[in-house]
């Protein structure tokens, strides 16, 4: 169980976790029924890959044009664990992804790293 | 008559400058079709990328508000209105909502039933979203996502500020009583 592939669907995105490579993208958009239950098993495998990360390098591209107020507590949820995996040593690295005609999802991920203490945060165009 | 009826209907809604009514049980393949039909619509009639994306993020938390709002804590059968105690019995959830276009401004209008017993405190947290400037609803935004209260369990506190976070002005509210037990609850952002 090295990568978990989940093809995205009207209402819920694209999720790519390479384990062996330690990068988890999100791309797409993301207002599913029930995020809770969506996010639950990346959400899990992520927890397990950072159990025994260490000092290695962790990779998370978030490629979302939109995410609705439940998904934002996932993915809150993902950073905080992250940040505190930089906190114990590992390289983290969070890079956010913003349409270039959408300055709000500038703004949404400029709020969601204020509170990062450890982890490496980027905002970055979405190309293409 | 049936389609003066009808006709009626639709100029009225036109008159208000509504593109989109839905009124009925609001399930989530009611969220999907509308949805879908919005974002067609916007794509056709609305050029910049950041109004269609925040009226259909409105729309996507006004939905999501009134399915998250249930009496659930009322037996059904201590409900006065017979409709109501109907629509609990099958765990559906009424609504209705509105998407309007008017003079460069979209709005969003959304109204459900709610227990009177939450109306102060919905109110309160509402009249705190409406007061507070874009800098206070990011910090408020954060605070929320990171430490939920009991709203914000239930999915409700984002939601709202999230629709304040994207309208164009603070947000407008209202309640009406209906019943022993309900009020109707509305809330309309302009973007």
């Amino acid at each position: 169980m090295e990568k978990l592939e989940i093809s995205a669907t009207a209402r819920s995105p694209e999720i790519s976790f390479d384990v062996e490579r330690r990068h988890l993208t999100i791309k797409g958009e993301s207002y599913p029924e029930d995020a809770t239950g969506f996010y639950s098993k990346p959400l899990k495998m992520l927890d397990k890959v950072l159990k025994g990360l260490g000092t290695s390098s962790f990779c998370f591209d978030i490629k979302l044009v939109y995410f609705n107020s439940s998904s934002a507590k996932a993915i809150m949820t993902m950073l905080e664990r992250l940040d505190e995996a930089a906190g114990k040593g590992a390289a983290v690295t969070i890079r956010w992804f913003y349409d270039a005609e959408d300055d709000f999802m500038r703004e949404l991920g400029e709020e969601f790293c204020e509170d990062l203490e450890h982890a490496d945060f980027h905002l970055e165009v979405l190309k293409g | 008559m049936l389609a003066t009826d009808l006709r009626d209907l639709q100029a009225l809604l036109r008159r208000k400058r509504i593109m989109f009514c839905y009124c009925g049980y609001v399930t989530d393949a009611v969220l999907t079709g509308v949805g879908e039909a919005l974002k067609q619509k916007m794509a056709i009639d609305e050029a910049d990328t950041k109004t269609m994306r925040s009226v259909f993020a409105v729309f996507v938390e006004q939905m999501q508000n009134i399915m998250r709002y249930s009496a659930e804590r009322e037996p059904p059968d201590e409900v006065d209105d017979e409709a109501t105690r109907e629509a609990l019995h099958h765990g559906l959830r009424y609504g209705v909502i509105a998407i309007g276009h008017d003079g460069g401004v979209f709005f969003v209008d959304a109204g459900n039933l709610v227990l009177k017993h939450d109306v102060e405190r919905l109110r309160a947290w509402l009249e705190r979203i409406r007061a507070s400037d874009k800098a206070s609803l990011k910090a408020l935004y954060r605070e929320q996502l990171r430490a939920p209260r009991e709203e914000a369990a239930r999915g409700a506190g984002v939601g709202l500020i999230d629709i304040a976070l994207r309208a164009s002005k603070p947000i407008e509210f209202d309640f009406t009583e209906v019943s022993q037990q309900h009020a109707f609850f509305s809330l309309r952002a302009e973007i």
